[in-house]
């Protein structure tokens, strides 16, 4: 008996709150399987919740599997954090044919792949502005192995971005500057040599992400290239090639990572609120990192950072949101 | 119940603080003796990157002869000299030279430093039992644990690149030779003992004139169990940055190229069939010489 009375207050309760949020609707979220897009998604589900009426249910997803259930089924409704070069051309198509939106082109700020040098050395060396600048300087990045050489550290051996990489390097004439490409054979690897010269105070020179928690914890400067993206036809039709592919790789800043919000149609239609804070919800790129940081050192899910940041960033989301909603996410 | 059902374990806040403070450690250690730490393995860096240079540098003919020369000596026979020529030849053929080279040249280093540090360390654990009941658990560790585990303490430490690889192939494959060492001089016969007590023999002439040279064909079968298992590191090795035959099977692992894979693979197992043959028929030939010696 007690099971069933549970089911009908559960059952009751259920009919009470889908009322309450009539506004909204019911919508899934993707929560996708890695850290910025579990905080993503669940800092979205409260303020679609509480600031819209909306009821909020996360499914777990990944890129491909997320996009095509949302591509094919119209389902989940958002996928806040997208990566969408995966997935470009049936995106694109996607988007022509009025089924799916990408509401939110930058969700995030400051965000991608390139170059960095740590905190320590672009204060110290505050004249290298550039890649540019860099390249003059190898004796300021010593590699262990040939003192007389600069070290560029690139992307672990089989990665895509190694091939970008060493073209870069061959693109930006690196070798007879005085530079060698140094593989560190794996993301440990990688990592780990960025950690080490960070935490010694010693220079390091070389290619990473973000956001990512590492990015976040060492403060890391991503440093901009000095020339301007060379263009997509060159870049997928050589730099992103293996080398004999690729005979003369032109210097160029790396490609943009597009990282997208993309919504279906259903809701767009249903929900103009929901589609626009979506819309206007940016986490800066330095925010989001630090989010990563917290997450990793405390082991912290999705909704236990959602809670973090709506604490410790109301700057930050107060601006997204007219100021009546801002009250019911805060009360 | 509850008592029962559930593992009485630590509270999760409690466990975080002591994972980082175990980290925090680790990294002011890092902080305060990494830099000297560097500088004292850095003699062992100029002679590996020479070696490796030296290896690269020399005109490939030169290397095959003396390939071929030390099969010679070690094993004595046509056979074994042919298969390493052979070898040499297919792996220059199908482009894996300098591949090869540079993997010669660790495994070279970690074979000297084991054998230097091994066999030591094997004849006093052979001496005292107080030693062997000390050391051999932790034997047991550096044979057993995941290396991932270890790499990360040693790149935090020595960064990425040949030392932290060498250090990374040593803790693996020294094992063997401490072991098999300290066997051989435990196993050899008390009536051998007693006759070289009787001669009137010192502890200096007992190990180096006695146990040692008896001991011989067990210590050569521990450095030709070190040889291998080196050889085995030499993937792990290249995950933090070292140059050789790992890389490309590791490019070959993520990206699925099978016979890009298989062809380094193969010319790591060519390397270790040939070191495996020559150390042990030069550890037979020791034995032979023996023969008749000390068996009745």
């Amino acid at each position: 008996m007690k099971k069933l009375g549970m089911i009908a207050a559960f059952v009751a309760g259920f009919f009470v709150s889908a009322n309450a949020h009539a506004a909204c609707g019911s919508i899934k979220i993707a929560e996708m399987n890695w850290a910025s897009a579990q905080l993503m998604a669940n800092v979205d589900k409260i303020f679609l919740e509480k600031g819209y009426g909306c009821s909020v249910e996360l499914v777990s997803g990944a890129t491909m599997p997320t996009f095509t259930s949302m591509n094919e089924k119209g389902q989940p409704d958002v996928a806040p954090e997208l990566w969408a070069n995966a997935v470009r051309n049936p995106l694109k198509k996607a988007e022509d044919e009025g089924r799916l939106h990408s509401v939110n082109t930058a969700p995030i700020t400051e965000l991608g792949e390139g170059w960095w040098i740590p905190p320590q050395t672009a204060k110290k060396h505050p004249n290298l502005k550039t890649v540019l600048d860099i390249l003059k300087h190898p004796e300021l990045f010593p590699h262990p192995e040939d003192k007389s050489k600069g070290a560029f550290v690139g992307c672990p051996a089989g990665w895509g971005c190694q091939l970008v990489n060493a073209n870069l390097f061959r693109a930006f004439d690196m070798k007879s500057k005085g530079w060698l490409l140094v593989d560190p054979g794996s993301a440990a690897g990688l990592d780990g040599s960025m950690a080490k010269a960070v935490e010694r105070g010693q220079n390091w020179f070389g290619y990473y992400w973000s956001p990512t928690a590492l990015i976040g914890k060492y403060n890391m400067v991503k440093v901009p290239f000095g020339v301007p993206f060379v263009g997509s036809k060159h870049w997928d039709g050589c730099i992103v090639k293996p080398e004999q592919d690729c005979a003369n790789p032109k210097p160029s800043a790396w490609t943009k990572s597009a990282v997208y919000t993309v919504i279906t149609d259903k809701l767009k239609k249903s929900s103009s609120a929901a589609a626009n804070y979506l819309k206007s919800r940016v986490y800066p790129g330095k925010v989001m990192n630090g989010m990563l940081v917290y997450m990793q050192a405390n082991q912290a899910d999705g909704a236990d950072a959602a809670a973090e940041f709506l604490k410790k960033h109301e700057n930050i989301w107060k601006k997204w949101v007219p100021a009546d909603v801002a009250a019911k996410i805060k009360g | 119940m509850d008592f029962l059902d559930e593992f009485p374990t630590m509270d999760r806040q409690e466990l975080r603080e002591l994972k980082k403070a175990i980290d925090l450690g680790f990294r002011n250690f890092s902080r305060a003796y990494g830099d000297a730490l560097e500088t004292f393995f850095e003699p062992l860096l100029y002679f590996m990157v020479w070696l490796e240079k030296l290896l690269i540098i020399t005109p490939w003919p030169i290397i095959i002869l003396v390939m071929g020369g030390l099969a010679w000596l070690g094993a004595r026979s046509l056979l074994a000299v042919a298969g390493t020529v052979a070898s040499f030849f297919v792996i220059g053929y199908f482009g894996m030279w300098e591949d090869t080279m540079a993997t010669l040249a660790i495994i070279s280093v970690a074979t000297l430093i084991c054998i230097v540090a091994g066999i030591p360390l094997g004849i006093w654990m052979a001496k005292s039992d107080r030693v062997q009941t000390v050391i051999t658990p932790v034997l047991d560790v550096m044979q057993t644990i995941p290396s991932f585990v270890y790499l990360i303490p040693v790149v935090m430490l020595l960064g990425i690149g040949k030392v932290p690889g060498l250090l990374a192939v040593c803790i693996y494959a020294i094992p063997p030779i401490v072991r098999l060492t300290n066997l051989g001089i435990r196993l050899v016969d008390k009536e051998v003992l007693e006759a070289a007590d009787a001669f009137g023999a010192n502890y200096r002439q007992k190990l180096f004139d006695v146990q040692v040279p008896l001991a011989l064909p067990n210590i050569f079968a521990g450095v030709n169990q070190t040889i291998m298992m080196s050889l085995a590191m030499v993937v792990i090795a290249s995950m933090i940055g070292v140059r050789g035959l790992g890389v490309p099977v590791l490019r070959a692992i993520s990206n699925q190229y099978l016979a890009l894979g298989l062809m380094n693979g193969l010319a790591i197992v060519a390397l270790a069939i040939i070191f495996d043959r020559i150390s042990q028929n030069f550890g037979k030939r020791l034995q032979k010489h023996r023969e008749g010696g000390h068996d009745v």
